[in-house]
């Protein structure tokens, strides 16, 4: 059935609808990478967003178990040039249009996606909407729309759970966390508590952690209580600590330094990072729509140690007293390359420094 | 142009050439080499370059000083003697090159003085490229998994391995003295035989033997290096068909579809592991299995030097492997990468990434060979059959799967649609057991007949995705066949790569009529260009594909251009150098000062280089792909060779200025077994005909006749386009001659054109850039300098001591013909040998 994308710039893209039929509102991004559509589908980062994959054919490893990174995608709307039917294999029972459906997300495909993108490279990230008719009924309501703020309350748990391990015992303050991050900490076998991040410090401290990660979210970081900070404010001077892409936001935020706004967010995974002390390149997964901005870094208390060799945009900072430290990145993979895991290797060094001093 | 400089650390570079073509060396490696030198002039480089290959490019580059000579190890100590080179590159020429530079480095005595640097690739890593045993142990102790293999020196030792290993085995030589060949050993009764056939390939007289791993999905990844360790992926394309069947006897696709991205950032990390380990500075082909049902990888080739992959994700990707891998190669670091300004300043550090798809397709040879007469084996296996490759672009696996199918199938009979209908199910099932050159169209019928998806992919081993997509594809067929042509139905039909030709077909009209329709409804191709960001920054692309969407980004090039026909998929005959003659053609109009647009499919030789012409298209080469690209760019004149003479019909007869490039419609033919093929070599300016030489040529053989011809009377020839051609005559004679009796021109011989091969040995022994003359004189005649030149080589003839040999093929390994294969009409490759070596 021909559905349409309208953007709030006005121009529309016509294609096939998949997925859910529904009409959908949502910010609209692109994302460059190649492989791993279902971890980005899933990826508790994109509520509230539609994706342009600028990989044309979309859907041809099917749906499997290992590749969720949450259980209930957020995403607005997937936008595909090439919809693929998947093969039978045991792993692979579902499809993409299948699962869209289940989830209620739209989809669209047989879209022009190269010149979408190219469109927004120019003219930015903006709302935009899938319907059936364009009309003004269609411009208005889009136009009218204001897209929520809420997205980390809306994705992050609001109860704490636990992922046990017998190693080290890691609290993760979730803002919307993607599996990965307990994937990788699995590996480590750290005994893992998941809190809400509206946890206070007296109850985060009672649960005695080995080390404390910020997790990955959703949105604009400034969006989020003024009692977040607080909270990394206070825990980073106690524990080993480590922020991930939105944790990574909020901890310079809790240090005294200022965001920018991406004019085009960043998503894939091609670009070097290098990481400065080594000179050494590693490239890691990329979803951005903010970064630190170096004019408004608070260098008494931070010191950058990866960049973005390509925008040289701050990807990564150490607390210059505690042990804190955060990547703008994913480190975790999921979709992306595995190189950028010695992030975790130095947070667990971190761990062991610091409870061999504790004991 | 280029930016900053650092400090070189060597200053003389000699350049090892690969050589003859041949299986699986397509001309790759001289591309290469003739695309890294002017960046390395530019940054202060003295270059020099060895080969013994006539229809090398690079031998006629300006910018290195170039050696013809045989490659042997004395000629190259000799050079690096005496031209006092002190870093040599032996990685531009794949394994070959490792090969000669370790036996370069064996014999280097004391005497012999400082010996030069092998750049890019380490010494002990060159002993261990030639050691597959100390190879496997470094991966193995790296915790790489590579198929458990076993080093025999005799049948007795192999027959003993039998009682451990379960069949299939894989038996290859250790040491070989050749590219490696590998045998899949599936019955007992085979395995003696394997084992004596591959001991003779080895230079220790060793085999290696591993369990076969046949039946795994087939993945290519390329990466990249640099001295300090950095590693970058450039892309990875996986094989349709499974391991078993040769990497480059399947079809390919990239980027990778079936994969799932933790098993593919798994596969990066190996490859990442093994360029550390091989220490190399520049890139590594890693070739690797996996098994679906365990989740294990395999690793089962490394190639740690330019090989086909190199040119292919160069062109795929539009990342400019090349240039970076010369530089890493020199020692720069990734960052430090100069690139010329077409290019985004970051390119050379960032990851490509594709927003299309490209499906390789084999192009094979049995059609030709049982055109005359020769009967071959056609069944696949791990021993390479195809003679070259034909990619399609496209926005969808089967756009792009089509237009490879109509870039590779031009003059290739076993693609016959009506041969497939009279296969009986009994040799349809054994042909999906046992795969024939004619895959896809078996893969099609066996749907066609009802096959279910589930039993086709335990059958072939072929991923699910791939009988999904051609079902689609039958669907769409069954459509148009049913339907009227819409402008709904055109849409479809062409954004499936379908051509004009083939749905004039299918609605009972003709490719004019169907263009016309197209047109009237508004379904023209629009070109995306094909460059290394996907679209996330703008870059200065030259390169583009057609497909059927809302956007077009192409720009007529000028109002001045020549559109340029190239030769398409690599094969034998003089196909072989096709990619030398119209990498010429292009050069030389640039000089003359045209703008030049070149329409190919093929990766393998320098015809697609980006900096030859000002506009590449990677298209199928059928009527209506050139109709589009004309209608596009507006040409003053499109340059076709002349075995497309339907293609130049058409044009002609859509009113468009067509030059033709004289060329032979079939192979050439040669001179049978005990007889001599004589030729006195002629140049047609478009008015008149200047002898050039007079030539001998034997089975697999070539030598020039040192005798004045230059009185010849060939006043009366008049032919219908400039070019270099040849008068022929034939004697029952295996004696070379110093001289021979001139017969009647006018009544005893036959004219045809000189194959390309020819031209461009001539080219080169006579240092007189034929193909160049030949585009000057396109202007109407050639100028008073070029007339000097052509009449003035002749009293002092060069070159009667070379001879062009082609006799090196080993068709019996990779085809099994049933009678000797003549390698004078079937060259796969050529080499210039000067006569007192012999």
């Amino acid at each position: 059935m021909e559905r349409h994308l309208i953007l709030e710039d006005g121009t529309v893209f016509s294609g096939q609808g998949f997925g859910s039929l529904a009409t959908t509102f949502g910010e609209i991004i692109f994302d460059t990478a190649t492989s791993g559509y279902q971890e980005t589908i899933t990826n508790p980062i994109y509520d509230g967003q539609m994706i342009v994959f600028a990989m044309p054919v979309v859907g041809a490893d099917g749906i499997h178990a290992e590749a969720y990174e949450s259980i209930n995608p957020k995403i607005r709307g997937v936008i595909v040039h090439d919809l693929a039917e998947v093969s039978t294999n045991r792993q692979r029972r579902m499809n993409l249009d299948r699962f869209l459906k289940q989830h209620n997300i739209p989809g669209i495909y047989e879209v022009d996606t190269r010149k979408l993108i190219r469109h927004l490279r120019e003219t930015g990230s903006q709302k935009a909407t899938i319907v059936d008719v364009v009309d003004d009924h269609a411009r208005d309501q889009l136009q009218a729309t204001v897209l929520t703020n809420k997205q980390v309350q809306n994705t992050a748990t609001s109860k704490a759970y636990s992922n046990p391990g017998r190693g080290f015992h890691i609290i993760v303050i979730d803002f919307g966390l993607k599996n990965g991050i307990l994937r990788v900490l699995g590996e480590y076998d750290a005994n893992v508590t998941v809190l809400p991040y509206t946890t206070s410090v007296e109850e985060v401290l009672t649960l005695d952690p080995d080390g404390i990660i910020l997790s990955t979210g959703p949105g604009n970081p400034e969006d989020l209580p003024e009692s977040v900070l607080t909270l990394i404010h206070v825990l980073q001077t106690k524990v080993p600590m480590l922020g991930i892409g939105l944790g990574h936001e909020l901890f310079a935020l809790a240090n005294n330094s200022e965001l920018t706004t991406l004019p085009a967010e960043y998503h894939g995974m091609n670009h070097p990072i290098q990481e400065i002390i080594s000179q050494e390149i590693l490239y890691a997964r990329q979803g951005r729509g903010y970064v630190v901005n170096p004019e408004q870094l608070d260098t008494k208390k931070l010191f950058v140690t990866h960049r973005d060799l390509v925008d040289n945009s701050i990807q990564g900072l150490r607390h210059r007293e505690y042990p804190a430290f955060s990547v703008q990145f994913f480190p975790d993979g999921a979709p992306g390359p595995l190189e950028a895991k010695r992030i975790f290797a130095d947070f667990f060094e971190t761990v062991v420094d610091y409870v061999q001093k504790n004991n | 142009m280029y930016k900053k400089t650092t400090k070189n650390q060597h200053q003389r570079l000699l350049f090892l050439g690969a050589g003859e073509t041949d299986f699986g060396m397509q001309g790759e490696n001289d591309a290469a080499i003739y695309q890294v030198l002017p960046i390395l002039e530019k940054q202060g480089y003295q270059l020099f370059l060895v080969d013994d290959n006539p229809y090398s490019l690079a031998l006629e580059s300006g910018q290195a000083q170039t050696i013809v000579a045989t490659l042997t190890v004395q000629n190259v100590k000799a050079i690096i003697k005496e031209q006092q080179i002190d870093g040599v590159f032996p990685g531009f020429a794949g394994d070959r090159g490792l090969r000669l530079w370790q036996q370069v480095m064996a014999e280097w005595r004391e005497e012999d003085g400082p010996r030069p640097v092998g750049l890019g690739i380490p010494d002990s890593t060159v002993d261990l490229m030639n050691d597959s045993a100390a190879l496997f142990d470094r991966l193995s102790l790296s915790g790489l998994a590579m198929p458990q293999a076993t080093i025999v020196r005799s049948q007795a030792e192999a027959n003993e391995l039998l009682r451990d290993l379960e069949l299939p085995l894989l038996v290859r030589a250790h040491h070989p003295a050749q590219a490696t060949t590998r045998k899949i050993v599936k019955r007992l009764d085979d395995f003696e035989n394997a084992v004596d056939q591959v001991i003779e390939q080895s230079l220790t007289k060793e085999v290696v033997i591993s369990k076969a791993i046949n039946g795994l999905k087939e993945v290519s990844l390329l990466v990249l290096r640099d001295a300090a360790g950095n590693c970058l992926q450039i892309g990875a394309s996986e094989d349709m068909d499974p391991v078993g069947i040769h990497t480059s006897d399947s079809l390919t696709v990239a980027p990778t579809l079936t994969i799932s991205d933790q098993v593919l950032q798994e596969m990066r990390t190996q490859a990442f592991q093994v360029a550390n380990l091989l220490n190399i500075q520049g890139p590594v082909h890693v070739q690797l299995a996996l098994d679906e049902k365990t989740g294990r990888l395999y690793i089962i080739k490394v190639s740690p030097y330019l090989d086909y992959l190199s040119n292919r994700m160069a062109l795929l990707t539009g990342y400019p492997v090349m240039l970076v891998a010369a530089q890493l190669a020199t020692g720069r670091l990734i960052q430090e990468i100069e690139l010329p300004d077409s290019y985004h300043e970051k390119t050379a550090m960032m990851e490509p990434v594709m927003d299309h798809i490209v499906v390789k397709l084999p192009v094979f040879s049995f059609g030709d060979l049982k055109a005359s007469g020769v009967r071959v084996n056609r069944q696949l296996n791990s021993i390479q059959k195809s003679v070259g490759s034909a990619l399609g672009f496209g926005r969808t696996f089967i756009e792009a799967m089509e237009k490879a199918i109509r870039a590779a199938h031009f003059n290739n009979r076993s693609f016959s649609p009506k041969y497939m209908k009279k296969l009986s199910d009994d040799e349809m099932i054994q042909q999906l057991i046992h795969p024939h050159d004619n895959r896809v169209l078996l893969l099609l019928e066996a749907l066609r007949r009802g096959y279910e998806i589930d039993e086709l992919a335990e059958l072939t081993k072929i991923d699910g995705f791939y009988f999904y997509q051609l079902k689609q594809l039958l669907a769409i067929e069954a459509h148009i066949l049913d339907g009227e042509p819409s402008r709904q139905l055109l849409n479809k039909a062409k954004s499936s790569g379908l051509s004009d030709g083939l749905l004039a077909r299918f609605w009972d009209s003709d490719f004019q009529a169907i263009r016309e329709l197209a047109k009237q409804a508004g379904v023209v191709p629009t070109y995306k260009a094909l460059e290394p960001s996907a679209g996330e920054f703008p870059e200065n692309a030259h390169q583009f594909f057609a497909t059927f969407e809302e956007e077009n980004e192409s720009v007529p090039v000028s109002n001045k251009t020549i559109l340029v026909i190239g030769p398409g998929a690599f094969r034998m005959g003089d196909g072989a150098s096709a990619g030398y003659v119209t990498a010429v053609v292009l050069s030389e109009l640039r000089a003359l000062g045209y703008k030049t647009v070149i329409m190919n499919n093929n990766a393998s030789d320098a015809s697609l280089l980006p900096h030859l012409s000002d506009k590449q298209y990677l298209e199928p080469l059928e009527v209506s792909d050139v109709m589009s690209v004309v209608d596009q760019e507006q040409p003053e004149a499109i340059v076709v060779p002349g075995n497309r003479r339907k293609l130049i019909e058409a044009l002609t007869a859509l009113g468009q200025k067509v030059i033709v490039l004289p060329k032979e419609k079939h192979q050439p033919m040669g001179p049978e077994e005990g007889e001599s093929e004589f030729a006195l070599n002629i140049f047609y300016d478009g008015a008149r005909a200047f002898p050039l030489v007079l030539t001998q040529h034997q089975s697999g053989e070539i030598r020039l006749i040192d005798q004045d011809e230059s009185q010849v009377d060939l006043s009366g020839i008049r032919l219908p386009y400039s070019g270099v051609y040849q008068l022929i005559w034939r004697e029952k004679t295996r004696k070379w001659l110093d001289q021979v009796r001139l017969p009647d021109f006018g009544s005893d011989t036959w004219l045809r054109p000189m194959p390309y091969g020819q031209i461009a040995f001539l080219s080169k022994i006579l240092q007189l850039s034929l193909i160049r003359l030949v585009v000057r004189s396109w202007k109407g005649g050639l100028d008073e300098d070029d007339l000097d030149a052509l009449v003035a080589h002749m009293p002092a003839l060069r070159g009667a001591d070379f001879a062009m040999v082609s006799n090196r093929t080993d068709f019996d390994l990779h085809l099994k013909p049933d009678q000797p294969v003549d390698s004078t009409r079937y060259e796969m490759g050529a080499k210039i040998m000067r006569l007192m070596e012999d």
